[in-house]
């Protein structure tokens, strides 16, 4: 049987390249081993032609992904999943990496643009460090094989077709020839909402550029070892290291921003498990690159240089492991779903880690011995701490991300006896703390001010010894500046809490001292100033979130007394019209749009002038993204100026639905208020009082002298907010069996009463409440919040790159 | 002994005492039963939506109440002091951090698994039972 209007070819193309691809990476990866084995110039060019073929491969991969996306083909599985018709362009190029799939053929390119550069740049070690180079790329290229071997699955490829997936098999459709023509496959289900963002197009790519920059250092590491020529490719290594500080950094920084500007965390950065996961490794690459330079310009950290490569790799392939893995799905919002390959993922994990690990013990005792000790006052000292305080930095954030790990590995057995000892109760599973920014922060801060003071003082330092005096002489200048300019930022923030002043003091003593550094010391020549420019940008970056998170003041707080054990409530409610006060600002929403799936919030924020006069200052326009398929989402508003950015949000809005429901409907938002005489209850902003209990004579009836119909009145007085009272007279009747109302309404409030029951035995009255909202104004509830000078932040982020991208020229040149 | 000796030796203390922070940190998955005999205690509940009770949003004072069903099966009111999250309703599974207090467990965070977001195929399985 063939099927009509299948396009086969596409996905038979592509599966071949991705065979061809995983095929020439072994035998690149063969063929490199054997010729740094028996150094043999023919097994050489055969790995290097192996990885050209390998290379061109994985181009047709991407390619015929390219082809099924934009031809949208939904008869295939990955395209059904990720794209739908009517997308822009852009975001049907993000497809290409939305799926698990993509995103590992994104990093599997990356690897080859990379890998490419780096076989033909490489003059030593090449056979050893391109062995390890394609054997990576074996492992990843597995990933998308999507075979069965032994009844086991091995990769998941993107070329599946629906009809083909295993829980489809013999489904009746799939014995139709026109199966295409059936409605479910006229449209795929499109991109997650979230990700419809430019951001999306451009932060994947990044990140997995970076991934792919560890891989030269840990590649030529292993090469170094292998061949026991220990130190000559760390020169090698350094800009390649560099590289991926830079990349990777951005890549990270770019998530912040995407989360600042588009998610609604409100914030850029949440400890989320996904974050951290990607945070650790480039905190042990910049501690990797450091013990890198103190080993070229000093030698003696050799194991540690070693240790932190081989880490910082580990680290990438445990961050795939946790996001693809789906252990964190009960602690990230944004982590993917299991697809069956965490076998895999975790015999890739544990090749690399233990291989490289056993392979540095075993050549260890090789290592050239270094007997003189570093000086107190020396340059590698100093940056060697802060490789370790990075280092640790890095272990407490790996330690908490993992406790859903430690969860599924019943670790919980192994820390209750500690909890004990601690005086505190046994667990029965191990969960993440409640409160993850302030665990982290309390740990991170620390190491924050650490870090700044660290790089304010160390360039002072020469490498093997200093004069201190001298020293002392040239960082004094800086250490009065920061202290005097602190002050003022202290005083200009308002800032109270001792930890945030010494932050506050550490990170202007870093952005100071280098500066200085780099105007007085190095004259302010461009080419050898990168380190100074990057931690500028650095300290810039510490400074920007400490002062823009410390001292964020959320505006649409609702301060309306509503029962003394509530949380303060940081959402406002606006009725369409209604003007607010928020902060400095009066608010006011003004009308709501609907422009394609948009339902846009039009939200004016007014402000006294110099004179006085109340004018508009801004209009926001936050909005929800309405998506069927996948649900609705909610996108903020930012308004920036230089000193402060004013962050709007919608967090809630009634549903079109909803609110054609309620015109129609009357009385709503029901609510049981139960009470005994002299009680008072809360209900809609109104205490309600229970006066008396009266029997209603007009309506009680008597038969010799017995009530047959018991008719009972509840004088009720309700207060609002403005100490304003009413009175509702609520009808109980009993008449038989079956108890009667009749129902108090008072016209102000449009609140009406219904009395429902007397317990005779606790005395309770029961009551049930409503409101009118068929003349209700539609309403939004939001969130405003104001972030000051966290342009500081995006400012230190830019600094940081540029420095590190001077660094990185500088290194090259340095190297050839 | 070496400076890098200390040093070594600080590093190492300052890790143990992360790891026993993390310890002390921790939470605890829990059942509403856990949850409501350690009443005020903060703890994380893994439940679903009870999609036959009443979902209550009052925007006036911004709380939120419905009633999951936690993985033993057991029902308990759950208030929440933030607006209704979107999509609610869709959620296959909710992460509920925080204490019981009266008769209610008290959300401070609320974590919505939905099955659409990430999660990849169900959809269509939905789509071909009907066809059946």
């Amino acid at each position: 049987m063939t099927y009509i209007n299948e396009h086969i070819l596409p996905g038979q193309i592509g599966q071949f390249f991705i065979v061809t691809a995983f095929v020439f990476a072994l035998l690149s990866t063969f063929s490199f081993l054997l010729a740094a084995i028996n150094k043999k110039p023919e097994w050489s060019r055969l790995g290097v032609v192996s990885f050209w073929i390998h290379s061109a491969a994985v181009m047709g991969i991407f390619g015929s992904l390219y082809w099924i996306i934009f031809n949208q083909y939904f008869e295939y599985q990955y395209v059904w999943q990720h794209s739908a018709k009517g997308m822009p362009y852009y975001y049907l190029i993000s497809c290409l990496w939305e799926g698990q799939e993509g995103s590992f053929m994104l990093w599997i390119f990356w690897q080859v643009a990379i890998g490419l550069i780096f076989m033909h740049s490489l003059k030593n070690m090449r056979n050893g460090s391109m062995a390890v180079y394609a054997s990576v790329q074996v492992f990843l290229t597995s990933m998308l094989l999507g075979i069965y071997v032994f009844g086991q699955k091995i990769g998941s490829t993107p070329f599946i077709l629906i009809r083909e997936l295993p829980e489809y098999i013999n489904l009746p459709f799939t014995r139709m020839e026109n199966y295409l023509t059936l409605e479910q496959f006229q449209d795929g289900r499109g991109l997650n909402p979230l990700l419809q963002n430019y951001w999306m197009v451009i932060h994947p790519p990044t990140l997995f550029l970076g991934f792919a920059a560890v891989l030269p250092p840990f590649a030529l590491a292993i090469a170094g070892l292998f061949k026991r020529d220990f130190t000559s490719w760390i020169r090698t290594a350094i800009p390649w290291t560099f590289f991926g500080v830079m990349v990777l950094g951005t890549g990270i920084l770019m998530g912040g921003a995407w989360a600042y500007e588009a998610l609604s965390f409100g914030g850029f950065w949440a400890w989320d498990p996904v974050e951290n996961a990607i945070l650790v490794p480039w905190l042990t690459l910049v501690a990797a690159a450091h013990v890198m330079m103190i080993e070229k310009n000093r030698g003696g950290t050799l194991m540690s240089v070693y240790l932190l490569t081989f880490i910082t790799f580990g680290l990438i392939l445990y961050s795939t492991f946790l996001t693809r893995s789906g252990v964190l799905g009960d602690s990230s919002v944004h982590s993917f779903v299991d697809l069956g390959m965490n076998g895999q993922l975790l015999i890739y994990l544990l090749f690399y880690v233990i291989g490289s690990l056993v392979l540095l013990f075993i050549r260890k005792k090789e290592f050239p011995r270094v007997d003189e000790d570093e000086k107190l006052w020396s340059r590698e000292f100093w940056m060697f701490i802060g490789a370790l305080v990075l280092t640790v930095s890095s272990f407490q954030i790996t330690f908490s991300t993992s406790i859903p790990v430690m969860n599924a590995l019943g670790v919980v057995k192994i820390i209750n006896p500690l909890r004990s000892l601690l005086g505190m109760e046994a667990l029965t599973s191990l969960a993440p703390p409640i409160d993850p920014v302030s665990h982290y922060n309390a740990w991170q801060m620390p190491f924050a001010v650490l870090i700044s003071l660290l790089i304010a003082f160390t360039q002072y330092l020469k490498y093997r010894n200093t004069d201190f005096k001298k020293f002392l002489r040239k960082i004094s200048r800086s250490i009065i500046l920061s202290i005097v300019l602190s002050a003022l930022l202290a005083i200009i923030f308002e800032m109270t809490q001792w930890m945030y002043l010494v932050l506050l003091f550490t990170s202007t003593f870093a952005i100071v001292a280098n500066t200085d550094y780099w105007l007085a010391v190095l004259k302010g020549k461009l080419g050898i100033s990168g380190s100074s420019i990057a931690h500028i940008g650095f300290g810039f970056i510490l400074l920007g979130s400490l002062v823009s998170n410390a001292q964020k003041e959320v505006i649409s707080k609702n301060d309306t007394y509503i029962a003394k054990d509530f949380p303060s409530n940081e959402n406002i409610l606006l009725e369409i019209g209604d003007t607010v006060k928020m902060g400095d600002y009066q608010v006011s929403w003004s009308k709501e749009e609907l422009e394609g799936i948009n339902r846009i919030f039009y939200v004016d924020y007014y402000k006294a002038n110099r004179e006085g006069v109340v004018e508009k200052a801004f209009t926001l326009t936050p909005y929800i993204q309405l998506n069927e398929k996948m649900g609705n989402v909610a996108e903020p508003s930012t308004k920036h100026f230089v000193t402060k950015d004013i962050f709007t949000h919608i967090t809630y809005a009634e549903p079109f639905e909803v609110r054609e429901k309620k015109k129609n409907e009357g009385f709503g938002r029901e609510a049981n208020v139960d009470f005994k005489k002299g009680d008072t209850a809360i209900y809609n902003q109104h205490f309600v009082l229970l006066d008396s209990l009266v029997i209603d004579q007009e309506r009680t009836v008597y038969e010799d002298n017995e009530p047959v119909v018991l008719a009972v009145a509840a004088h009720i007085t309700m207060i609002n907010v403005l100490g304003e009272r009413f009175s509702l007279v609520p009808i109980y009747i009993i008449r038989g069996n079956t108890p009667e109302h009749v129902d108090a309404i008072n016209e102000e409030t449009g609140i009406k009463l219904r009395f429902e029951k007397i317990d005779t035995e606790s005395g309770i009255v029961s009551l049930k409440a409503f409101t009118d909202i068929s003349q209700e104004k539609d309403f939004i509830v939001m969130k405003a919040i104001i972030f000051p000078y966290i342009n500081l932040l995006w400012l230190g982020c830019i600094i940081m790159v540029i420095g590190t991208v001077i660094a990185l020229i500088q290194r090259i040149r340095l190297r050839s | 002994m070496k400076k890098t000796h200390i040093i070594l030796l600080v590093i190492i203390m300052v890790g143990i005492g992360a790891i026993i922070s993390t310890i002390g940190d921790a939470s605890t998955y829990a059942t509403f039963d856990m949850a409501k005999n350690k009443e005020g205690t903060q703890l994380t509940v893994i439940g679903y939506l009870d999609t036959d009770s009443e979902m209550n949003y009052q925007p006036e004072i911004n709380q939120f109440s419905f009633t999951a069903v936690d993985k033993d099966g057991e029902k308990s009111l759950v208030v929440y002091n933030q607006p209704k999250p979107q999509d609610f309703e869709r959620s296959e599974e909710i992460t509920m951090k925080g204490y019981y207090k009266e008769d209610r467990f008290v959300a401070e965070e609320i974590l919505m698994k939905c099955p659409s977001k990430y999660n990849e195929s169900n959809e269509l399985d939905n789509l071909y039972k009907e066809e059946q």
